[in-house]
C-alpha cells in the first residue's frame, strides 16, 4: 500500500550530513546584536519597581526593555493571560522582566545582572492539586477580565474543566462484579530538542523579518503581529532548518522580544539559548497529573462503568494548552466499551514552568495510569489483561466515551499484532516479563494550503505553509506532486518554512503535516495537471478524455508516440500554478450534551490507535529496569512514506522509555526546577534502546488523510510507559503509581507493604 | 590577553587570536565559520559538537582552542573529500539515521572515529562507541544499521 515503495531519499539529506546546512544558531548578519534575558528573581511575587538605569550604562548595551517599552497587551491560546514582559507580578521562575541588546553576549548577560528590581514576594503556588481547592491563593486574581474561549469552563486557579459523560457511572458502579479504585500521579518532564532555540530579528523600515527555530511558523507571526501592535504583512517569520522540537517549539514564544530589541537598537539581534535556559525559560513542558481512577467490571469482562478525576499543571499561563483538560478526559476513557462514564478533568494554574503541547499532550500519562489500571481490573476479575483487552476494545460501529460511532479501525488488530512480535506468554526467566498497553490519538483536521509550479525544463516546484521539524513530513510532499502529475519526486523541489512564500498552515504540531498538508500539495496538482491536460490537449489536438500523464510528459493513453513533454508545455512561458487547500475533514458530531468544557475533542477525526508491548528485566537488588524488547503495532491509516513512519515509532518509543524510567523535571518546593540540565534529566541513550519490532495495520480509512492515511508523529510515544508499567507490576506485585518509574520509585513499590 | 594560534581544520590552516577560555567549538564555528558542528548543551552531554583531533573524537565545546593549536581538525563539513558522500553518510540517509539533523555531525563524527578504531565492530560495540550523542528523533535505530551497513562493507 506504501506509496514510496523504493528508499526515498529525504531532499534536506545532503545539506544535512555534510554539515553545510543552516540551523538558526548559524546565521548571522551585519552589525548584529546579541540578547539576554533577565528573569524572575522570584517564582511568585510582585513586582514594586524595577530600574533599568545602571544595565543601560555599561558600555557596548544598545537597548534595554520593559513592560513599560512594548505595547500593553495580553496574548495566549484559549486565554489571554500573558505579557511579553512581567508588569505587575512574577508567576515563575522563567517570567521575563527585561531583554537586553549588546556588543557581545558577555556584555547583554553582565548587563542583565545589574537592572535592580525590587519585589514583594508571595508564596508560591507549587501544588497544582491543591491550587483548585477553595480559599486558594490565586496566581491570577484578575483571571475573570482576561480575553478567553467561551467553551472554557474557568473559575478561579482551574484555567479549563471538562466532563465526558455517559450513562449512569454511578448506579452502574454500584451493580458491577468488582471495582477497582486506582491514584496514579505522573510528573513533569521536558520536549528536550537537541537543538535549543534562537531567534534572529532584522527590521526593513516597518517591516521586520523574524528567524526563528519555531514549529508554527504562521503562529509566531500572528504572535509578532498581535504583541507589537503591527499588521501581519509587515512580519515575515523564516526558519531555517529545525533541530527538533516535539511540542516544546510550538507556540509563539520569544520572537517579539527579540524583534522589539532589534528595533530599539537599530540593529538586527541575535538570541540562543543555553541549554540551562531551553530547560527553563519555555511556556513548554509535559504536564505533571494526578490520575484518580474507578472502574466497575462483570466478570466476563464488560467494562460496566468508569469514574476518573484528573488534576493537571498547567502552570503560570495557557500558552496553547488550554485543551488539555478535555484531551485528558477522553484518554481516562480511552478505546475501550465502556457502558457508563462519570470523568472530571481539571487544569489548573500554578507557579511552575507552564505546560503546553509536548508529543501527544496529556495522552502519554494519562494512558500510563489507565493502562495500568485495566491490568489492576483484569486481576481484580481473574482474566489474563491481553483477554481483557481483546474483549473490550472499540471495533467499527462501536460507541465512543461521548457517543461517536467509529468507522473501521483496527486497534483489535494492532493488540494481536503486538503479543504476536513480542511472543506473548513464552516462558521468561524470573527477573523478566512481558507488559501490555493499548491508547489513541486524534488526528486534526484543520485547513492548510500549497502552491505547485512548474518550471521551463519540466520539473515542479512545491511551496508550501507547511513546516519541517525533522520528521520528514514535508520532505515526503513530493511524493504526493509526483504521483498524481507523472513525475519524479527527485523532480520536485520545495520552498517551505517562510510566511510570506508558503499560504497559511498550522505548522508542525498534532501529527498534522501529511494529513492536511499532503491533502493541499495532492489539490494544488490536480489543478496543474488540468491546466496540462488542456495544453496538451490543444497540443496534441486529441480530446482531453483520452490523454494520461506518464513519465514527465502527456501523451494518448496508450499511445507514448503521440506525446508532449512537460517541459515543452512549461517552457512555452505561459505560467503554470497550481493552489491547493481540498475539503477538510471533520470529526463526527456527537450529540454529548451532558459533558461540560466541550473544546471539540469529545469526538476523534480518524483516531489512530495502538498497542505497545514491552519485555522488561528487573535488577531486584537495585530497582533498575531495562527495556530488552519492544513491539510497537499502530493503525495510522494507509502509510505515506515507510522510512519516515518507521522513524517516528523509533523515536516515539525511544522517548516513552525515557518518560517511562528515567525523564523527570524535578521541581523544589518554591517550584524552581532542580535538574535543568541534560546530566541530571535523563535522556535515553543508544546504549539503552532496544530492538524495536514494528507493524502496520494499514487501514485504509474513510474521512481522513491523503489516501486513507491519518496521523502519525504522536501516537508512538502514547502506550509506551503503561506497557512498560505493566511489565515492572508482574515483576514487583504492584503498580508503581509514579511516573517515571526510576529505580528508586520501582525499589520503593517492591519494598512498601501494599494494601 | 588574546593568544595567537593556528587551527588547522580540515586540512586548512587558520591563524586566528584566542582567549584563553575560547572553546574550540565557539572558534571554528564563529572565527573559523565553519558551523557545521553544533551546540547543544556546551558541558560534554550530547555530543553534538563533536570533532576528530588528530584522530580522537572530542567534544569540542569542553576543549579549549589553544589546545588545539597545531593539531590536525576535522569536523563534519571535511568527511567527505570531494562532492560525493562517503559511505556512512549515504548510509545514515538511506537507512533513515537522519531526521532533524542536529545531532547528525557529531553522530558521523563518532561513528567515523568508531570505524576507523575498529572496523568491524558488533551492534553492542557501535552502541558503547555512539554512547556520547544523543540523539532525540531517531530511536538510534537508523544510526545503528547505518554504522552496522558500512562495517560490513
Amino acid at each position: 500500500m506504501t506509496i514510496a515503495e523504493k528508499p526515498f531519499i529525504r531532499p534536506d539529506g545532503k545539506e544535512k550530513v555534510t554539515g553545510v546546512g543552516r540551523y538558526t544558531a548559524d546565521m548571522n548578519l551585519t552589525g548584529q546584536l546579541y540578547a539576554k534575558f533577565r528573569y524572575s528573581d522570584h517564582p511568585h511575587a510582585r513586582i514594586v519597581r524595577i530600574d533599568t538605569s545602571r544595565a543601560k550604562a555599561v558600555p557596548g548595551v544598545l537597548a534595554v526593555l520593559t513592560h513599560e517599552d512594548v505595547p500593553d497587551v495580553l496574548y495566549g491560546g484559549m486565554v489571554q493571560d500573558r505579557r511579553l514582559f512581567a508588569k505587575e507580578k512574577v508567576r515563575w521562575e522563567g517570567d521575563v522582566i527585561a531583554g537586553i541588546a549588546a556588543r557581545t553576549a558577555a556584555i547583554a548577560e553582565e548587563a542583565a545582572a545589574l537592572i535592580e528590581v525590587e519585589y514583594e514576594v508571595l508564596d508560591p503556588l507549587p501544588d497544582f492539586a491543591a491550587n483548585m481547592d477553595a480559599g486558594a491563593s490565586l496566581v491570577h486574581e484578575d483571571w475573570e477580565t482576561y480575553g478567553a474561549d467561551d467553551s472554557l469552563d474557568r473559575s478561579g486557579n482551574t484555567l479549563g474543566h471538562s466532563s465526558i459523560v455517559k450513562g449512569d457511572a454511578d448506579s452502574a458502579m454500584a451493580g458491577a462484579d468488582v471495582v477497582v479504585k486506582s491514584r496514579f500521579v505522573a510528573d513533569a518532564s521536558q520536549g528536550a530538542p537537541i537543538e535549543p532555540r534562537a531567534i534572529l530579528a532584522q527590521w526593513h523600515g516597518d517591516r521586520v523579518t523574524v528567524w526563528s527555530s519555531t514549529q508554527v511558523p504562521f503562529a509566531a507571526r500572528s504572535g509578532v503581529a498581535h504583541t507589537l501592535d503591527m499588521p501581519e504583512s509587515h512580519v515575515r517569520v523564516v526558519v531555517p532548518l529545525l533541530g527538533g522540537g516535539f511540542g516544546s517549539k510550538c507556540d509563539f514564544h520569544f520572537e517579539a522580544h527579540v524583534a522589539a530589541l532589534a528595533k530599539a537598537a537599530k540593529r538586527p539581534v541575535k538570541l540562543v539559548f543555553s541549554r540551562h535556559e531551553e530547560f527553563v525559560a519555555p511556556d513548554h513542558r509535559r504536564e505533571g497529573m494526578v490520575i484518580e481512577l474507578e472502574t466497575g467490571a462483570n466478570r466476563d469482562g464488560t467494562l460496566v462503568s468508569r469514574r476518573g478525576t484528573l488534576r493537571l499543571d498547567k502552570g503560570a499561563y495557557c500558552g496553547e494548552g488550554g485543551f488539555f483538560a478535555q484531551m485528558a478526559a477522553m484518554h481516562a476513557c480511552g478505546p475501550y466499551k465502556i457502558q457508563n462514564i462519570s470523568v472530571d478533568s481539571y487544569l489548573n494554574y500554578s507557579t511552575n514552568q507552564p505546560s503546553s503541547s509536548i508529543r501527544a499532550p496529556t495522552a502519554p500519562q494519562t494512558c500510563w495510569a489507565v493502562e495500568q489500571h485495566m491490568d489492576q481490573v483484569a486481576e481484580a476479575i481473574g482474566m489474563d489483561p491481553a483477554e481483557l483487552r481483546r474483549r473490550t476494545l472499540i471495533a467499527e460501529g462501536d460507541e465512543g466515551p461521548a457517543g461517536q460511532i467509529f468507522d473501521p479501525i483496527g486497534i483489535k488488530e494492532t493488540l494481536e499484532a503486538a503479543l504476536d512480535m513480542i511472543g506473548y506468554g513464552k516462558e521468561l526467566p524470573d527477573d523478566e516479563a512481558i507488559g501490555v498497553a493499548c491508547g489513541w490519538w486524534p488526528s486534526f483536521g484543520v485547513p492548510s494550503g500549497a502552491y505547485v509550479k512548474l518550471n521551463g525544463d519540466g520539473t515542479g516546484t512545491i511551496i508550501t505553509g507547511a513546516m519541517e521539524s525533522g520528521t520528514g513530513a514535508v520532505m515526503g510532499l513530493p511524493l504526493l506532486a509526483a504521483e498524481v502529475l507523472g513525475m519524479s519526486p527527485e523532480d520536485f523541489s520545495i520552498t517551505y518554512q517562510d510566511t510570506d512564500a508558503g499560504p497559511w498552515d498550522m505548522g508542525s504540531s498534532g501529527s498534522q503535516t501529511t494529513f492536511n498538508n499532503g491533502r493541499a500539495v495532492i489539490e494544488a496538482a490536480k489543478e496543474v495537471r488540468e491546466k496540462l491536460l488542456d495544453m496538451a490537449a490543444d497540443e496534441l489536438e486529441a480530446h482531453r478524455d483520452d490523454l494520461e500523464l506518464v513519465g514527465g510528459a502527456v501523451q494518448v493513453k496508450g499511445s507514448p508516440g503521440t506525446s508532449v513533454t512537460i517541459a515543452d508545455l512549461a517552457g512555452s512561458g505561459e505560467p503554470i500554478l497550481g493552489k491547493g487547500s481540498g475539503d477538510v475533514p471533520e470529526a463526527p458530531e456527537v450529540e454529548a450534551s451532558a459533558c461540560v468544557g466541550r473544546l471539540g475533542m469529545e469526538s476523534f477525526l480518524a483516531p489512530q490507535l495502538i498497542t505497545h508491548a514491552a519485555r522488561v528485566k528487573l535488577d531486584r537488588s537495585t530497582g533498575v529496569v531495562r527495556v530488552l524488547e519492544f513491539a510497537a503495532a499502530h493503525d495510522s491509516g494507509v502509510i505515506i512514506n515507510r522510512i519516515g513512519a518507521d522513524g517516528q515509532v523509533y523515536g516515539g518509543v525511544m522517548m516513552g522509555i525515557g518518560q517511562a524510567l528515567s525523564e523527570m523535571t524535578m521541581f523544589d518546593q518554591d517550584g524552581r526546577q532542580r535538574n535543568p540540565g541534560l546530566l541530571d534529566y535523563k535522556l535515553q541513550t543508544v546504549s539503552d534502546a532496544p530492538k524495536i519490532d514494528i507493524r502496520w495495520i494499514e487501514v485504509d480509512t474513510p474521512n481522513a488523510g491523503p489516501k486513507g492515511s491519518k496521523g502519525v508523529g504522536e501516537p508512538p510515544s502514547v502506550p509506551t510507559s503503561g506497557a512498560i508499567g505493566n511489565a515492572i507490576a508482574k515483576l514487583v506485585g504492584r503498580h508503581v503509581d509514579r511516573l517515571p518509574m526510576t529505580p528508586e520509585r520501582v525499589w520503593e513499590t517492591m519494598h512498601t507493604e501494599g494494601e | 590577553m588574546k593568544y595567537e594560534i593556528i587551527l588547522t581544520v580540515n586540512g586548512v590552516a587558520y591563524p586566528v587570536e584566542v582567549d584563553a577560555h575560547a572553546s574550540l567549538l565557539h572558534t571554528v564555528r564563529d572565527q573559523v565559520g565553519l558551523t557545521g558542528s553544533k551546540e547543544g548543551c556546551d558541558d560534554s552531554e550530547c555530543g553534538a559538537c563533536m570533532m576528530l583531533i588528530d584522530g580522537r573524537p572530542v567534544n569540542s565545546c569542553s576543549y579549549l582552542a589553544c589546545q588545539a593549536d597545531g593539531a590536525e581538525i576535522i569536523t563534519v563539513e571535511g568527511l567527505a573529500p570531494g562532492d560525493d558522500l562517503t559511505p556512512l553518510q549515504s548510509a545514515f540517509l538511506a537507512e533513515g539515521g537522519v531526521q532533524c539533523g542536529f545531532c547528525t555531525p557529531g553522530m558521523l563524527i563518532s561513528a567515523t572515529a568508531l570505524l576507523a578504531a575498529n572496523p568491524e565492530p558488533t551492534p553492542d560495540e557501535i552502541r558503547v562507541g555512539l554512547s556520547g550523542n544523543l540523539c532525540r528523533c531517531t530511536g538510534y535505530d537508523g544510526i545503528v544499521r547505518a554504522v552496522s551497513k558500512v562495517a560490513r562493507g
